[in-house]
């Protein structure tokens, strides 16, 4: 049996000793397997993405890559994974082409070659846009970039911070079935916090559910209507709901669903997306 | 206009002037370097940060040694500016907290507490203006050895390791996790910083060396229409202006920081105001 590419055992974290962000949160990711993180802003999942890609160091807690603990390698395992930040974490103020994005990667990765490059931008359908300013792309094909920039250094794990923030529901649709792409291409492993709960449940293997208090990891097909409304301290029909709130709001503090006033009579039945999973 | 034309053949007569145009013209090429990255890093008030605190490393300088002792003077100042700078740099990595307010605390107190050691200690109390604005009639062959030594080390670090730089600057967290050392390169920015703020105080002066460093970064970012472009501008901009205005300093008499400061502002409005007529027309 093939160790998992990703273990997290009882991480914990907390912002200079404030109360908890994390607490012992476990989790493990196989090769070619897809884990979606869920939950209310502020929950710690950004953070714990941070925790991975070796930003932020946890308070205590163990990470495995490839069945190795990370105290074990003697520099952090950035060849083994790839990480793609939120897309407005960019610098607006240098006049960035997409070809001198993909450039400055490359010249980490020496073996890779400029047609290379010019495949891995075909493959997220940009290649046209290769002499664009960054800046001048819409929000998707700014993701559509930094996932192609990701994938230089073939990464066995992919992690992705909310990479449908700011798109429209074709936009997401789009992008996650990119993810997907590449997924079954490389047998990457990815691991990606998003709010669109539908799109999540859909295509993710397992599913980590974050708030700051609680914590579910499992299986997906086990993930019910009360896990949901635990996470997100609603009802699982505000949840659907404000489902797109959260998406173009994940900036801001969430709508307060206790005084929402939204007409609920022609919800469709909520529990059909759980039955709508593949 | 004959003054203007006399003045450029005195800088070929006297050694002091040549020392003096060679040493602008290493100096406006360094600034022309690590300018624009000195915008786009947002490190603006950081490098004003770092220029006023060279007042303090002044003088405890000037109060140990004369004002001839140039390279002492150099040597000392650049110690204790060099420590402010990692200070300074140390507080400020990666912190997700606004550091202005504690970049314009630490300014305004070393600055400060440079005036009192000063006006406490220092041999010759007059020599302080100079170094404040800028004199190119201080610029000795030291100090020209001193901008070439500079150019020399800050050019491979910037222009070899250029794409790390850049991928830092454009997207951090993704160039941290791609296993470039951020914090290596933050630090190495800064010393670099420090490095050319003390090289070119004689020149421009501490207050007016932010003129320096900003303006001809400004226009590569504001005119260029790709990464490469903005960096070539900015040194074209900075040398050319920078040996305009030491020139007309020569001509008028003038301070010369005070004069590159004018002639570099001057150069950036024009350009700016070209620009808007040139997309007026196309329009």
């Amino acid at each position: 049996m093939t160790n998992p590419i990703l273990k997290a055992e009882k991480i914990c974290y907390s912002y200079n000793g404030e109360s908890p962000v994390l607490k012992d949160i476990s989790f493990s990711l196989d090769i070619g397997e897809s884990l979606g993180v869920l939950g209310p802003n502020g929950g710690g999942k950004s953070t714990l993405m941070k925790i991975i890609a070796g930003l932020l160091t946890a308070d205590s807690g163990e990470l495995f890559f490839d069945g190795k603990n990370i105290k074990e390698y003697k520099t952090y395992p950035y060849e083994i994974f790839s990480y793609v930040p939120q897309n407005s974490e960019l610098n607006s103020i240098l006049p960035v082409k997409v070809h001198e994005y993909m450039e400055f990667s490359k010249a980490l990765n020496k073996n890779v070659s400029s047609k290379d490059l010019d495949e891995l931008l075909d493959l997220v359908g940009i290649l046209h846009k290769r002499d664009s300013l960054i800046s001048k792309l819409s929000g998707g094909e700014r993701q559509r970039v930094l996932i192609a920039r990701a994938l230089i250094n073939k990464p066995r794990l992919l992690l992705l911070d909310e990479p449908t923030k700011g798109l429209d529901s074709s936009g997401q649709d789009q992008l996650l079935s990119l993810i997907d792409k590449i997924k079954s291409r490389d047998k990457t492993a990815v691991m990606i916090v998003d709010h669109n709960i539908n799109q999540i449940i859909r295509n993710c293997h397992k599913i980590l559910c974050l708030n700051r208090s609680y914590h579910w990891h499992d299986h997906r097909d086990l993930l019910t209507k009360n896990i949901l409304e635990d996470v997100y301290h609603c009802e699982f029909e505000h949840l659907l709901i404000h489902e797109n709130d959260l998406q173009q709001d994940s900036n801001h503090p969430s709508h307060d669903h206790l005084f929402c006033d939204h007409d609920h009579k022609n919800l469709k039945d909520p529990h059909s997306l759980m039955r709508g999973k593949k | 206009m004959m003054t203007f034309f006399q003045s450029l053949q005195d800088f070929l007569h006297y050694d002091f002037l040549l020392y003096a145009l060679l040493g602008t013209l290493f100096l406006s090429i360094t600034c022309g370097l690590i300018s624009p990255l000195l915008i786009a890093r947002k490190n603006a008030f950081m490098g004003s940060a770092i220029s006023h605190s060279t007042l303090l490393g002044l003088a405890i300088a000037l109060s140990l040694f004369t004002a001839d002792s140039s390279l002492s003077i150099f040597a000392t100042t650049l110690g204790i500016t060099i420590l402010c700078t990692l200070f300074l740099a140390f507080s400020t990595y990666r912190q997700k907290l606004p550091t202005d307010s504690l970049i314009g605390i630490f300014y305004t107190s070393t600055m400060a507490l440079g005036i009192i050691i000063h006006s406490l200690f220092a041999k010759n109390k007059t020599d302080l203006l100079s170094f404040l604005f800028g004199n190119i009639l201080l610029l000795t062959k030291e100090d020209l050895i001193l901008s070439v030594a500079l150019l020399t080390l800050t050019a491979p670090l910037i222009i070899i390791p250029y794409k790390k730089w850049l991928f830092l600057t454009y997207d951090e967290e993704g160039a941290i996790t791609s296993g470039i050392k951020a914090k290596v390169y933050h630090y190495l920015f800064f010393i670099l910083l420090a490095l050319l703020i003390v090289t070119s105080i004689k020149l421009a002066g501490t207050i007016l060396i932010e003129t320096l460093l900003l303006v001809p970064g400004f226009f590569g970012l504001k005119f260029s229409s790709n990464v490469r472009q903005s960096f070539i501008l900015s040194v074209l901009f900075s040398t050319t202006f920078a040996l305009l205005g030491i020139v007309i300093a020569n001509s008028f008499g003038l301070p010369s920081g005070a004069t590159l400061a004018v002639v570099l502002f001057m150069a950036l409005v024009l350009s700016l105001f070209l620009k808007k007529i040139y997309n007026l027309i196309r329009k």
